[in-house]
This record gives structure tokens, sequence and C-alpha cells, in this order.
């Protein structure tokens, strides 16, 4: 069942996969809108499962953030990785596993794309390329260089993309990995979602630089910058800074600037928050209604789109509560190789 | 059978793995043109090169994380943690990251990588490079934990964790790498979970890790002068522990003496004198002894190193205790 | 025990003693024994240097060298001994298995030693401990079941004058039994084969050394078992019978009569009584007895027969209901089937105390005593 629904995602996905393309076709286009609404209607639902009391744990929504997970999963090549954050969703489902798979995990179940043993903060697709997402700010960086470094011993053309945001750049693992990546010039991009926020604190408080840049550029790392909340910028810096590993020349930096419509958390009351300007934000900054402008779609085109997305959403919901609970015992698999 | 010193049986494992397999390499601080700050990875730069031979910064997250990343795109990375104390500074990516990414992903990852390092005290560093920290990490589950204390063992089980598809912590002793031992020509794996009884004995059995398991060697050796017959078993992988041969030495015995470097408190020891008591409880003539440093950190003045860990005559007074003719 | 009397001190004032080392000699009603030390360190004063104590009173003081204790002796128990250290007095304790350590009654032994006297069926309570803090090892259930024997303990020799306690209870207690109205039955018993047996034993085990008075031992536990109204004690309000045969053999020690108990020896074989017994008298003997030692009895024999008496009437041993005065063995003519034979002859004089006993029973018991020594494969 579950090979049939990678099939299903993968046919997909190849429609708008055009490899050597340095930038997206209006075509594609309206495929990565089709993508970053799925998204935006599966977290959706996650949040609104998660209200009703069906989702256990702890989860976080990327609301606002698809283009960056879309605009830089598309310019990746088949062999390529990624490593995600604990806002993961959009990365996992961006980078390929079938929102059935992903739903599934929130549930706990043993179809989940990591069978019920990491949970929202610890989705994993390894056949596709997704090392994982990390509930530790800054804890897959160094998996990233060490990947990088792997392809680069064994002259392999892939490069190893971690995903991480602006409060991640404080902790030492961050200034580690990417020191040391610039030093062995591994084939790795850096990937900064700069939401503006770590958890309830803004940027201001937790940085004493605007540019978070200027911290990649410190270690002499090639630093690009785009704006994160359009989708076409994103995929054309993205492939740029995959190019640039890839050739040899070393790792980059991706500036990506963001925004974070929703809370830290699900739930997250946002106390700390000014709601005008999230609202404004919400009507300006929206990558879904920025794209959705830019290929001027008609309001049933769009309502065909969303309907479309929508009956993925539900069935993945209907695919999960069907799912089958992990023995109990099951817990003490997986430990040991 | 050739000789081998503690440091080189170190070397001709990770050499021979790296002659025979490209994918394992090893990195760590100033391992390469100084050779370690053990002497271990001496001449290993001009073999296999800067390529597999790798420096890194003083940067043990990173060092750490970067080796987990490379075994998890499935090369064999041996990381060389320069002191044991210095793992306070890897634990993030050791505890949270190599020993769980297998079980987080369901079983989609394997991380087969070595965190080798070293401690020990005896030579006054003072208190932050000479702990023995090995109780940290046994209890983590996804980690195995190996403690080698002859180069025989050491040779044998670093193969086993160099080869081994989870997260290894190889803990090596200071003051062990001079000490020289015959080792087979060629290398023989130990298997990783098997202790060795390094003496027969009938009335006590000293369960010793590291340097412990000399000073055990020599207490027994005393011990027999006075009448009692000591066995002295090294568990060598402390996770996952050889119960097994553990509590059968034990029921054999009836008398247990546990002796680690490491401070008593909390230690190794404590779950080794547990799974005896548990299960070996009705074998047991005597409340199972306990020997470790004393609950302090270690102390820089020699005579106060000297008072803090323990030596081969506190093992020898836990043995007399549980034969009631100790003080 | 309300009190004891101090025979005499092993250690002097100044010496240095170790805790568990033996201080001083205790007589009580019961038996005499050494008292061990509670403490470690100097005999600074010995309060009471001998004579009767009552119990919980200050005797002596244990402390540090060159400590002062100002006490005038006797001092009084609640008085504290003036010193700023510890451990200080020493108080006459109830004389029980000095060397048996309890922590609320709970017997200190390690986790093996319980299983093998477990798996033994040994009790731990009739075990001294060697081990540290008395605690009982597995060598100390492995030794006692080399000899079955209520293991020794560390007592010593008894004073003989003036009237020590002992030679107090004996007299009490005989008195006491001549006021039981008791009667007598005689029986003579052919020793042939009995003496045929314990020389036939004492060929195969020679270490072992069974006597006649052990093969009594077994015989009579047997016929208690077979008469069990034989095996009870008569009390104001009720008469208690008893599901084992302890079977108390009077021994003539030094410093009195005294009458150990081998217990369930219907349960011992006839060598395992021998070892026991031996051990027993022997301990008897060195009046090293311990108070479980004299515990329990529910039937004597007193065998004189080695003082070439030929036959006598014991004096009950109360609250036992019975006992059994065993003289010499010797040839005698005894007329047989219409001939005469010479032929080993024992007399024996059964006691028995009337309130307890018909003397139907008693007689029946006595028959039972006879036919068994006469063919003693019925007994063994």
């Amino acid at each position: 069942m579950l090979d049939e629904c990678h099939r299903t995602n993968h046919k997909l996905r190849a429609v708008a996969k055009v490899e050597t393309k340095t930038s997206l076709a209006k075509g594609d286009l309206r495929d990565v809108l089709r993508e970053m609404l799925l998204i935006r209607r599966f977290e959706e639902k996650v949040e609104e499962r998660f209200r009703a009391g069906e989702l256990p744990g702890f989860l976080h929504v990327a609301i606002g953030q698809e283009a960056s997970a879309v605009g830089v999963c598309r310019a990746l090549e088949d062999g390529d990785i990624i490593a995600s954050t604990h806002r993961a969703h959009g990365h996992t489902l961006a980078k390929g596993t079938h929102p059935n798979e992903l739903m599934a995990e929130l549930y706990g179940k043993a179809e989940g794309c990591s069978h019920g043993y990491g949970g929202s903060m610890h989705l994993y697709d390894v056949e596709r390329g997704n090392m994982g997402a990390n509930a530790v700010i800054g804890g897959g960086l160094p998996h990233i260089t060490g990947a990088a470094l792997a392809f680069q011993m064994r002259g392999e053309p892939r490069v190893a993309l971690a995903f991480f945001g602006d409060g991640a750049t404080n902790i030492g693992t961050f200034h580690e990995s990417l020191n040391l990546a610039q030093l062995w010039k591994v084939p790795a991009v850096f990937v900064l979602e700069d939401n503006k926020w770590a958890e309830s604190t803004p940027e201001s408080q937790h940085s004493p630089i605007r540019d978070l840049s200027d911290r990649a550029k410190a270690f002499g790392m090639k630093a690009l910058k785009a704006d994160g909340q359009d989708v076409e910028a994103v995929y054309k810096t993205a492939r740029q800074a995959l190019d640039h590993a890839r050739s040899g020349k070393g790792p980059v930096f991706v500036h990506l600037d963001c925004v974070r419509l929703h809370g830290h958390y699900i739930g997250d009351p946002q106390v700390y928050r000014d709601k005008d300007e999230a609202r404004k934000l919400a009507e300006t900054r929206d990558p879904i209604t920025l794209l959705r402008g830019k290929l001027e779609l008609s309001d049933e085109e769009f309502e065909e789109l969303d309907v479309e997305v929508t009956e993925i959403v539900e069935a993945s919901v209907e695919f999960a509560k069907a799912g089958t609970d992990p023995a109990p015992e099951d817990a003490l698999k997986n430990i040991y190789a | 059978m050739p000789e081998l010193s503690y440091r080189e049986a170190v070397r001709d494992a990770l050499a021979t793995a790296m002659r025979q397999d490209d994918g394992v390499f090893i990195m760590g601080e100033d391992i390469a043109e100084m050779g370690g700050s053990m002497g271990v990875t001496s001449g290993m730069l001009e073999e296999f090169g800067r390529e597999r031979v790798r420096n890194t910064p003083i940067s043990e997250m990173a060092l750490a994380g970067t080796a987990i990343g490379a075994a998890l795109q499935g090369m064999r990375p041996v990381a060389e943690i320069m002191y044991e104390d210095f793992m306070t500074l890897a634990a993030e990516q050791v505890v949270n990251q190599a020993a769980k990414l297998r079980y987080m992903s369901g079983g989609q990852l394997t991380v087969p990588v070595v965190f080798r390092t070293q401690g020990g005290a005896g030579w006054s560093p003072g208190a932050q490079h000479a702990q023995q920290l090995e109780a940290w990490f046994v209890h983590i589950p996804g980690l195995k934990v190996v403690f080698a204390s002859t180069p025989e063992d050491v040779r044998g089980l670093l193969w086993s964790a160099i080869y081994d598809d989870n997260p290894v912590v190889f803990f090596e002793h200071r003051t062990l790498y001079g000490i020289k031992g015959n080792v087979p020509e060629k290398i023989e794996p130990i298997p990783i979970g098997k202790a060795r009884i390094h003496r027969e004995g009938e009335d006590v059995t000293v369960i010793a890790t590291g340097r412990l398991v000399h000073e055990s060697l020599a207490a027994a050796e005393e011990a027999e002068k006075q009448g009692v017959s000591v066995e002295v078993v090294d568990p060598r992988t402390l996770q996952p522990l050889d119960e097994e041969t553990l509590v059968a030495s034990v029921k054999k015995t009836n008398r247990a003496v546990v002796a680690h470097e490491a401070v008593t408190r909390m230690g190794f020891g404590a779950e080794v004198a547990s799974v005896l008591q548990y299960q070996a409880f009705d074998w047991l003539d005597a409340p199972v002894e306990r020997v470790g440093a004393k609950f302090s950190p270690l102390p820089f003045a020699p005579v106060m190193e000297q008072f803090v860990v323990p030596h081969a005559d506190d093992v020898l007074q836990a043995i007399l205790r549980t034969v009631g003719r100790g003080n | 025990m309300e009190s004891g009397t101090i025979v005499r001190w092993l250690k002097s004032e100044g010496e240095q003693v170790a805790k568990g080392e033996p201080l001083y000699e205790l007589d009580t009603d019961k038996v005499t024994q050494e008292v061990e030390a509670e403490a470690s360190g100097v005999l600074l004063k010995i309060a009471i240097p001998e004579g009767e104590v009552e119990v919980g009173r200050t005797i002596a003081f244990i402390g540090k060298e060159g400590e002062t204790v100002a006490v005038e002796a006797p001092a009084p128990k609640a008085e504290a001994p003036v010193s700023d250290t510890e451990p200080v007095s020493d108080t006459v304790q109830e004389p029980q298995h000095v060397s048996q350590p309890t922590t609320n009654g709970r017997i200190k032994a390690s986790p093996l030693a319980r299983r093998l006297a477990r798996e033994r069926g040994i009790d731990l309570a009739s075990l001294r401990g060697t081990g540290p803090e008395g605690r009982i090892v597995a060598e100390d259930v492995q030794r006692t079941q080399e000899v079955p024997a209520r293991v020794a303990a560390p007592a010593a020799a008894s004073q003989s004058q003036p009237l020590s306690n002992i030679r107090k209870t004996i007299a009490r207690r005989l008195t006491e039994a001549w006021t039981v109205p008791a009667f007598m039955l005689t029986v003579s018993a052919d020793m042939t084969r009995a003496n045929e047996l314990v020389a036939r034993r004492r060929e195969l085990e020679p270490d072992v050394r069974v006597t006649v008075t052990d093969l009594l031992t077994r015989v009579c536990a047997q016929a208690l078992v077979r008469h069990p109204g034989m095996n009870v004690q008569y009390t104001e309000d009720a008469l208690v019978s008893f599901p084992t045969a302890n079977v108390g053999i009077a021994v003539a020690a030094p410093q009195g009569l005294v009458v150990p108990v081998v217990h369930s020896a219907e349960q011992l074989s006839l060598s395992q009584i021998a070892q026991v017994r031996g051990d027993l008298v022997g301990r008897a003997r060195d009046a090293k007895l311990r108070a479980d030692d004299l515990e329990g009895g529910t039937f004597t024999i007193s065998n004189l027969g080695m003082f070439d008496v030929d036959q006598f009437v014991a004096v009950l041993n109360p609250p036992q209901a019975s006992i059994l005065a065993v003289g010499a063995t010797r040839d005698q003519v005894v007329p047989l089937d219409g001939d005469l034979h010479v032929l080993p002859m024992m007399t024996m004089t059964l006691t028995c105390d009337h309130r307890a006993v018909d003397g139907a029973t008693g007689a029946e018991f006595l028959k039972t005593i006879k036919t068994f020594l006469e063919d003693p494969g019925l007994a063994l």
C-alpha cells in the first residue's frame, strides 16, 4: 500500500521536476503552487486534529514558510540529502514523503515515515534523502558537514543540505559545523530560514547583528540571500548554491528571509507578538497568495487546486487513522543495528 | 606471537582497517603530524594521507557530529576525542544524536561510528584531564561502550568496534598506553559483549575495568599469599554487559569485588553490583564490595591524587573484607 | 532471667579489648558462658568484679586509653559513664547464643548461607556466625553439616564455690520433682544383639564411635513416637504433648549435672545421634554448652552403667514426664526355653509423672524399649 502511495506521489512530483533548469517555468509554477498549498492544507489539518485531541506530542507547523521548503527541495538532485528541524512537516513533504506516511507518523502509526518511533520532530525518509528532522536546535548541522565529507571523500557529485532557523545561528554546532565545512570545502548547503523568531524571542533579543549572513561570511563561506516568501527566488538561489557546492568550490550559506505566520508550536498564544504585525504579514507576505497572484489564477482555478490537495490531506487522515498501532513491545526494537 | 604496546595495538587496529577498507578514516584534534596527544596515530598521516587522517579544529561538537554524518552516509569514521573530559563537549551529538538516530528513524539509519577517547589519573593533570566518565555513556540506550585493558584486547575490540554498525564509545586508559603484551599475528576480532577471565580463583571474583584490571591482578597475587584465591574478570565491554560470565564466576566464588577507577558513587560498578545481587543473590556469601575513586574531583597534588583514586591495596582490602578478614 | 553471676573477668582493667572478644564469664540458671565485649577499646574500669548482678546493671567501662571513669562500683544502671567518648558500658546480658547477631529478631546470615541452610533443613538459629559482625556465612552452615550438632560456642569452666547458679537450679528443680507423684517400672533386656550392633557399627565407622547410650537414645525416641502418650508434659491447666522426641542425656559435668538434648532424635540415624551426642557430651564436660542445647527436652536418659551401677531409680527432670535410669550390662544366668543361658542383661527403671502418665502406658512403653533393644533392627 505504501509503495503505491510512493508511486502516486512521485508521479505527482515528476511532472514538474526539471533538473537542469536554473529557474522555474510557468508550467512548473502551477505545480509548485499545488505543492505549497498541499503543505498548507496539511499543516492546517494537523493543527485542527491536534486541537481535536487526536494527535499526541509536541507539534510545530511552518505555515508561511512553504516557499522555502518547496523552492529548496525542488532544486535538489536525486541523491542529494537534507537535514531538517523541529518544524519539519513542510520539508518532509517537499522532499517527497507521501502525506499518508507523514500523517500516519503524526498519529503514531507503524505506517508512519518513522514507523511511530519519531513523531513530528523526528521525521525520517532515508530512501528519499531525508536524513531527518532534529529536535535539538542545530543538532543536524554537523551531520550535514559529515555527510558532505563522505560525498567528497568518495568523489560523489552529491550535496548535503541543512535547514535551520535564525535561533540556531547562536548555538555551538552552527559555528563548529560551518567552520569545519568551509575548512574542508565540503559540498554542503546551509539554508537559514530566517523567520525572525527563536521560539518567542525576537531576533533583536537573540543576535547582536542584523544580518545573520555575516556569520557565514566570517568563516569565509559564500553567502547568498533571497526572499524566502518568493518561491521562484528561493529556487533560483538554491540552485545556484547547490551548483556551487556540487562543483567542489565549497559550501554555501543561503539566507532566506521568511515569515512564520503562526506560533512557535500549535497552541502558542503568541503573547510576545504584535497581533497587527502578524495580520499584516499574513496579508502581504503569504507565499501562496504571492504565487497565486503571480500566476494570475482565477478563483475557479485556485478552487480546483484546493479541492485536489484537500482531498489528498483528508485521505491522509483516513489513512493514518486506519493505520496500525505499533505493539508496545516494539519500543524495544531498533535500538541497536 | 608479536609483542605490542597498548598504544601500538590501537594503532595496528586502525591502520589495518584503513588498509583494507576505504570507508574507514580517522579524525581528531592533533592526530596528524603530532600523531595524537597520546601518540596513538603517530606515523599514520604518512601512510594514509591528510584525506583519511584528518586534523580537526578544537571543536568536539563538530568532530563528533561530522563523524556521525559521514557514518550515516556509509563511512566508518573513528573520531578521537582527545580526553574523556571533552566527551562532555561532544555529549549532545553522542547522546542525543548518534545513540538515537537509528531508533528515531524507526530502523532506517545505521550509525557505524567509533568515538575513541582516553582518560585516567596517575599523572597529576588535575580535575579536567583524567576523569573516567564511562558511567555517563553506559546509561544511554543505543550506544555500545568498550573499555579494554590489554594490548590484545584493545586491538581485537577496536577492530570489532570499527565494524560494528552501532555507535561505540571506546575508552582507553592513559596509563596503559605503554604496557606491552603478546598479540596474535593477525588481528583476531574480539566480540563486543564478551568478558575475559584473566585469572581463575575460588574464593572471590574481582570484576575490574581499565587500569584496575592490573591493580586487581596485583591484589590477587597478594591475596593468594594470604590464602585467598581470587578470580579476576574484565568485562571489557561495559554495554552490552556480559552478565552471564560475571554471574557464573560469582556463583562459583560466592563473593565479589567490583573495581574501577571512576568515582565509586553511581559508577559503573553500581550496576554490576546490582546485576550480581539480583542474579546471584542466593550464591552471595558476603556483600558485594566496590572499589573506586572517592567522591571528589581529581586533585592536582600527587599525594592527593594518589589518595583519591584506587590502587591494588584498595582492591586487596576489599577482597579480604569479603572473606571476613578485612577492616 | 533477672540476674546472673559474674564468675570471673577474662580481661584486666587497662587491657585492650576488641569487640567480640570474650570479656567475662557469666553464670546463670541455665548455663555458664563467656560473654563477648560489645565494643572495642581499653577496659577502663570493672564496676562489678564478681557476684550476682541484675540484668541491665553497668558492670564495666570500655573507652579510650587515658580516659577516666568516675563511677563508684557498683554503679546504678541509669547513670551515664563520665566520659566524652561513645562506647563505654557493658551490661549483663541475657545468656543467649552470643555469636548469633540478630537485628529485630532477624538472624544475620549471607544469602548463600540462608540458601544452604534452607536446602539442608538446618535452623540458622542453631548456628554460630563467624563472618564479619557475626554474620553466618556458608562455611558455618557447611561445618554444621559435617557434625550435625548444635554447634559449639565459647563458654567457660564454672567456679564450684560458693553455690553456683547451676547447683542452685539443680537443687530447686529436683526438690520440685520430689513433690511430683511418681511411679517406677523396672525391666531387664537381653543386650546380645544390641551389643553386636554397637560393635559392628564401631567396626564400620570407627570415627563415629557409637555407644549403647546412642542406641538407647534412638530406641527411646522411636518408642516415644510409637507411644505419644509418653511424650507429654503435665501443666496446671493442660497436658501438653509433643510431635517430636527431644531426648535429653544426663551428663555428669564438672560443674554438676547437665542434661543436653538431642533434638528430634527420631529423625537422626544412629551415627548422627552418636555425633550429636559426642559433641554435646564433650561440650558439657568442657562447660561449653549453650542455653539452647539444654532446652526443649521431652524425655531423659540417665545411664550410670559405666559406673558399674546395677540399677537405680532416677528422679524426674521436670517438666518432663518420664526418665529412664539405665544400669550396667552384666552376664547373667537366664532360664530360657527350659534351659539355662548366660546372657548380657541390662536393667532399666522408668520413672513416670503419674499426673501425666498411667501405669499401663508406662509399662507398654517400657516393653517397646525392651523389644527394640533385644531386636534393634526394629528401631533402626
